[in-house]
């Protein structure tokens, strides 16, 4: 089994490195949010936040980290629905390899392909906020490992769900937007808790934005390199729920709506 | 539209009142800009859907010169980034809820020639280029780098203490003069003298059109597509 998963991930792999410059565009991009609006904000943020987290730019770098993490290990769903508009799925269901293998194989590759293009990423987080202890950096890693299948699964649970092009971009712009604006990665979760406390934000919006997977990551690199907010379990438990059911829910629609006609 | 009511409001709860007193309005006219911009973008995704395609070829062979064609892309990849960009602006409008009429037409005829000129930039690079890969990176590069280096976002006076080399760049983008006359015509930031940013679109389209028109003249023929 083990043999043909790795053999998806090298094909995956192949794939993934064949756009290696629109990557570092990709990567450039992410850089520019830093580098220029974070740094920009820095000067308009109001002292609230800049005291929890020293600086708007210290706030935003973990979260940019989760978000290049997000766009990269959503692109197999794009791949996956290219394949299955020009029927290269028939090759891949003719393939020697049971559907399992397959399927588990597409979201992996998915997920460490994420891992790839979020390493530079958080590097410059590290770099710029200061490096975790031994422990911490592997529970960093681990709950982005996680995070990244489970974005993975949900990207392909899309892809396969959807017929055309058109429908996939919508579906993904409905889902990037609401989990992105829906989080910790731009603003504290302070920020949208009272916003809702004041009847200004949706109660539904607000539990969306506690239980996102993309607020538990951002704000678990956060409480160990800022020291804020403090650290909790729940966030793991978060990204874990997150990721059991995305990871077997894309594997089971993966299995069962690729034979589709 | 998520944009404004996630984003928009959310980020204007965190923004300090005295750098920009109501971030909210002040996004949400920014928003309409940044959108122009990427609709506009997107005419030199289409051209190489058409040299992919081959229908190139056909264009090339109506009755109609090489100037004419430039012209007639830029005017329609301008014209329909417009009425994508339509209904955000009508939201934008009723949530900014301010409107100096003549000033709001000057800022709309602004944010046409500006449009036009974005779609004729996007056609000069795209025939220059004749890479889509890229043409790809190249344009989310640019995006990354022009709306964000502009007052789209944050006012100048921010942009400028932040770092002079991001304000210099800010005071000639034309993103900046875009944002600035629509926040002007909506009411949402006073403008000393519109004059400036007028005269920088109009340059901006002055120069895309026709510099395009020549690039395009030269390049569009001889294949090389890829």
């Amino acid at each position: 089994m083990i043999k043909n998963v790795v053999h998806i991930l090298e094909h995956d792999f192949r794939n993934f490195l064949r756009y290696k410059w629109w990557l570092v565009g990709l990567i450039s991009m992410n850089l520019a949010d830093l580098f220029i609006m974070a740094v920009v904000y820095n000067v308009m943020v109001s002292s609230a936040v800049t005291q929890s987290y020293r600086s708007y730019f210290d706030f935003f770098a973990p979260g940019l980290a989760v978000t290049g993490l997000f766009a990269s290990a959503f692109m197999i769903g794009r791949e996956i629905n290219m394949e299955r508009r020009r029927e290269v799925h028939h090759y891949m269901l003719s393939l020697p390899m049971t559907r399992m293998e397959l399927a588990i194989g597409r979201v992996l590759s998915g997920g460490l392909r994420g891992m790839v293009y979020m390493s530079p990423l958080l590097l410059t987080c590290f770099i710029f906020l200061g490096f975790p202890t031994i422990p911490q950096l592997f529970l960093i890693l681990g709950v982005l490992l996680l995070l990244a299948f489970g974005i993975s699964g949900l990207s392909i649970a899309i892809a396969v769900s959807t017929s055309s092009l058109e429908k996939f971009i919508t579906a993904r712009g409905l889902v990037y937007y609401t989990l992105f604006f829906c989080s910790s990665v731009f603003y504290p979760l302070s920020l949208i808790q009272q916003l809702g406390q004041d009847g200004k934000f949706p109660a539904v919006l607000v539990t969306l934005a506690e239980i996102n997977p993309l607020s538990s990551a951002s704000d678990m690199i956060r409480s160990f390199l800022l020291g804020y907010p403090a650290f909790s379990y729940t966030s793991i438990l978060n990204v874990l729920a997150f990721s059991a059911v995305f990871t077997l829910g894309a594997a089971f629609a993966y299995i069962k709506l690729i034979e589709r006609k | 539209m998520s944009q404004i009511a996630l984003f928009g409001l959310i980020a204007s709860r965190m923004i300090n009142v005295n750098s920009v007193p109501n971030y909210f309005r002040y996004y949400v006219a920014g928003l309409s800009v940044m959108t122009l911009y990427s609709a506009a973008i997107f005419i030199g995704f289409d051209i190489y859907e058409e040299a992919e395609h081959g229908v190139f070829e056909y264009l090339l062979s109506l009755p109609v010169s090489r100037r004419q064609l430039v012209l007639g892309r830029s005017i329609g990849g301008g014209l329909r980034s417009f009425i994508y960009v339509g209904p955000l602006i009508g939201v934008s409008l009723y949530v900014i809820g301010s409107l100096n009429p003549i000033a709001f037409l000057i800022s709309l005829f602004a944010l046409f020639l500006f449009a036009f000129g974005v779609s004729g930039m996007s056609i000069t690079i795209a025939v220059m280029i004749k890479s889509s890969d890229r043409f790809d990176i190249l344009m989310g590069v640019l995006d990354a780098l022009i709306v964000r280096l502009s007052t789209a976002m944050y006012p100048l006076a921010i942009v400028q203490a932040s770092s002079p080399i991001y304000g210099g760049i800010a005071s000639f983008n034309p993103v900046t003069f875009a944002a600035d006359l629509f926040r002007w015509g909506t009411d949402v930031t006073p403008l000393q003298n519109p004059l400036l940013p007028l005269l920088g679109i109009i340059a901006f389209f002055a120069f895309f059109t026709f510099v395009g028109v020549v690039i395009y003249d030269r390049r569009i023929e001889g294949g090389g597509w890829q």
